[in-house]
């Protein structure tokens, strides 16, 4: 094949990997961007998830005083979680459970305890999440065909990376000389612009192609319970290591900061920002939050009643093959270096969309333009009339 | 904002507004009898996880216990196949147990 | 030079070529479709409409009774520790603190060590799931054990028939011999 052949060839590839269903990738593209800042878009719109001062050197309270603080607004209550976000403007997130059977996330103010509001029944984050991840077909058994659906679009994503780069020919020079004329029509600008912000979005397309792979390996693996886990399994204490009491008395737990001082005293670099409560009397007590490596929690799970710690998980657990795999989904999301990182992954999500936009744009302006002027000097010479099929214009596939 | 734990019990699931991923540490065990009149038992739970370790007692039908056990490392126990009337308890914990009853095991 | 296809050369590349963008409004109906099942479970999810689907009625345990109620108004669904049936429960109101743990079985338990699976979550809302093996008797019963703090023992029972209709039909229709 001829040099010239071959990179007609690759240029096709890189045109034909989306198009048939740009639309689609476009609305992933832009859910996926909603979906990373999508906490702080409720930060903006629900004043209940915001971590208001009450004074400016007020403190932040303890798990266990925010429970206590709980209580005292609503004694019924039961409370099943506590997560601090790692942005400290954000609400903590409580799980409660009411006497009407409802199970309900809240938001309390990290500084008073006070519960300042229930999560609405519209969830926007988990919406944005299911919209962006599953295409929100329900799972039913297994992994749902849509996370397949969403999940599979990162090899073609990975692949326009590299055929992009194959027929930009000498794409380094655009960093050094930037180049977007305004001035000379849409076809050419929308060129520009999809080249330009092509080179400065390699990082972040390979980033989230081969993140957004790894989900697609990641149900195939889950649908065929192929476990790469190196956590031990311990479903529930022993019944022996439960202590028995008098009826009708619960036998006491430890408290909940003496959990997490027992924890974090046994295991250094354990940090607690999130803490699940048993849920029935043979359950762990669960500890976790980040440790050095940003990307991943470590866990730690307690005996409530001794203190004992029955399961850790932390960081040195992990096998190298671990550390590889759950630093995919951090690194999908951008959620995992506060707000500065959302924003930039925010900010690449919103040029990627462009960049399926401009395809799409180049491609009619180019290729149709093309087509239908290959179309009028084929009238041209043709001395008889030649019916021509009304549906041409989308036939084309060279430039 | 962290992505919600789901710690092994699974129904968290159902009380919190996540999708039902297949994260589930349902218990499993299966027995079948092999030469030599020995039964071999296999348990794991079904994310894929085995249970080495796990406890495997055969108990006859007075709830004596006729053969106790634990999986080994790969998660397999065999032991000879008792005379009198039993069934076979995986158990994990309470609420995390198989029963396989001496009528369901088939010879291989 | 441009060369342009000039005649489609079969009458299936004719109708790709001409439809095969709106691959796109077909994806798009996908998550519209859904929006109703999305926002019917995430009520559900929440307890929003009640502790399950469909209430089956309560169950007397010795001193103790509970709210049983299907978390889906369907049979069980398969995964790969067999078919599984998801229920949901309340306990009643003044015997949350008495009762430790709540386990559920289909037939009678031989034991507590065997008493079924446990319901995990709030004496307010918790939840279990029981295997249905295929070859489960229609008339077979679901049995609640509740386990006391001091180690006594309660049990309970509903036939299955009334704990879950979608089951006996399930049941119905896979046909095992029990």
């Amino acid at each position: 094949m001829s040099k010239k052949s071959r990179s007609k060839l690759w240029f096709l590839v890189h045109s034909w990997l989306a198009l048939p269903i740009w639309f689609f990738v476009l609305i992933v593209c832009v859910t996926g961007t909603l979906a990373v800042v999508s906490q702080e878009i409720v930060w903006l719109a629900n004043p209940d998830i915001r971590a208001s001062k009450p004074s400016d050197d007020a403190q932040p309270l303890s798990f266990d005083q925010v429970i206590a603080a709980i209580k005292r607004d609503e004694p019924q209550v039961i409370v099943r979680s506590i997560i601090r976000p790692d942005e400290s403007h954000f609400a903590l997130m409580v799980g409660l459970s009411y006497p009407d059977g409802r199970s309900v996330d809240a938001y309390a103010n990290p500084y008073t305890g006070a519960l300042q509001g229930i999560s609405p029944a519209f969830d926007f984050q988990q919406f944005t999440r299911a919209l962006h991840g599953w295409w929100l077909v329900p799972f039913t058994n297994g992994y749902s065909w849509g996370w397949y659906l969403v999940s599979l679009l990162g090899l073609p994503l990975l692949a326009s990376l590299v055929t992009g780069l194959v027929v930009y020919k000498r794409f380094w020079k655009g960093f050094l000389r930037p180049t977007l004329r305004i001035r000379h029509g849409a076809r050419i600008f929308w060129g520009d612009f999809h080249r330009l912000s092509g080179i400065w979005s390699i990082w972040f397309i390979a980033v989230i192609s081969i993140t957004g792979t790894w989900f697609l390996i990641q149900a195939i693996l889950g649908d065929n319970q192929i476990s790469i886990s190196s956590e031990p399994i311990v479903p529930v204490i022993a019944r022996e290591k439960v202590p028995l009491s008098a009826p009708g008395v619960p036998a006491p737990m430890i408290a909940l900061d003496d959990a997490i001082k027992i924890a974090t005293q046994r295991i250094p670099g354990l940090e607690a920002t999130f803490a699940f409560l048993p849920l029935n009397a043979y359950s762990h007590l669960q500890i976790g939050g980040r440790g050095w490596y940003p990307l991943m929690f470590q866990t730690a799970q307690l005996n409530p009643y001794s203190g004992e710690i029955a399961v850790s998980h932390l960081l040195s657990d992990r096998t190298a093959l671990e550390f590889v795999t759950e630093s995919m989904r951090p690194l999908h999301t951008g959620d995992f270096g506060g707000l500065w990182i959302k924003l930039i992954w925010a900010f690449f999500g919103l040029v990627l969309s462009m960049m399926v936009l401009s395809g799409l744009l180049i491609w009619t302006k180019r290729t149709a333009l093309a087509t239908l002027n290959a179309f009028k000097r084929e009238a041209k010479t043709q001395r008889q009339p030649v019916p021509t099929p009304a549906l041409r214009a989308e036939t084309s596939e060279t430039h | 904002m962290i992505f919600k734990r789901l710690t092994a019990g699974c129904v968290l699931l159902l009380s919190t507004g996540f999708s039902q991923l297949a994260l589930a540490h349902n218990p499993m065990c299966e027995c079948k009898e092999i030469p030599g009149e020995q039964i071999q038992c296999k348990g794991g739970f079904s994310d894929g996880s085995g249970a080495p370790g796990v406890t495997l007692d055969v108990i006859g039908y007075d709830e004596t216990i006729l053969v106790p056990g634990k999986l080994g490392e790969d998660s397999t126990l065999t032991f000879k196949k008792p005379t009198a009337e039993f069934y076979v308890l995986f158990d994990a914990g309470p609420g995390h147990v198989v029963e396989i009853d001496q009528a369901d095991i088939q010879a291989q | 030079m441009s060369r342009v296809a000039a005649k489609p050369s079969s009458p299936l590349r004719a109708w790709w070529l001409k439809w095969r963008f709106h691959i796109n409004i077909l994806l798009l109906l996908v998550p519209l479709g859904f929006m109703p099942k999305y926002f019917a479970d995430a009520a559900l999810f929440r307890g929003d409409a009640g502790i399950g689907e469909r209430v089956a009625g309560d169950i007397q345990v010795g001193p103790w009774s509970l709210t049983l109620a299907e978390f889906r108004n369907e049979g069980p669904r398969p995964d790969p520790a067999g078919p599984m049936k998801a229920f949901n429960a309340a306990l009643c109101a003044t015997c949350a603190e008495q009762v430790k743990a709540t386990y559920l079985r289909i037939g009678k338990p031989r034991s507590l060590r065997a008493a079924g699976v446990i319901f995990f979550g709030t004496p307010y809302r918790m939840g279990a799931i029981v295997p249905v093996p295929e070859r489960t008797p229609i008339d077979a019963e679901l049995w609640v054990t509740m386990e006391g703090w001091d180690g006594t023992m309660h049990q309970g029972s509903i036939p299955l028939s009334q704990a879950s209709p979608a089951t006996i039909a399930w049941l119905n229709k896979q046909g095992v011999k029990p």
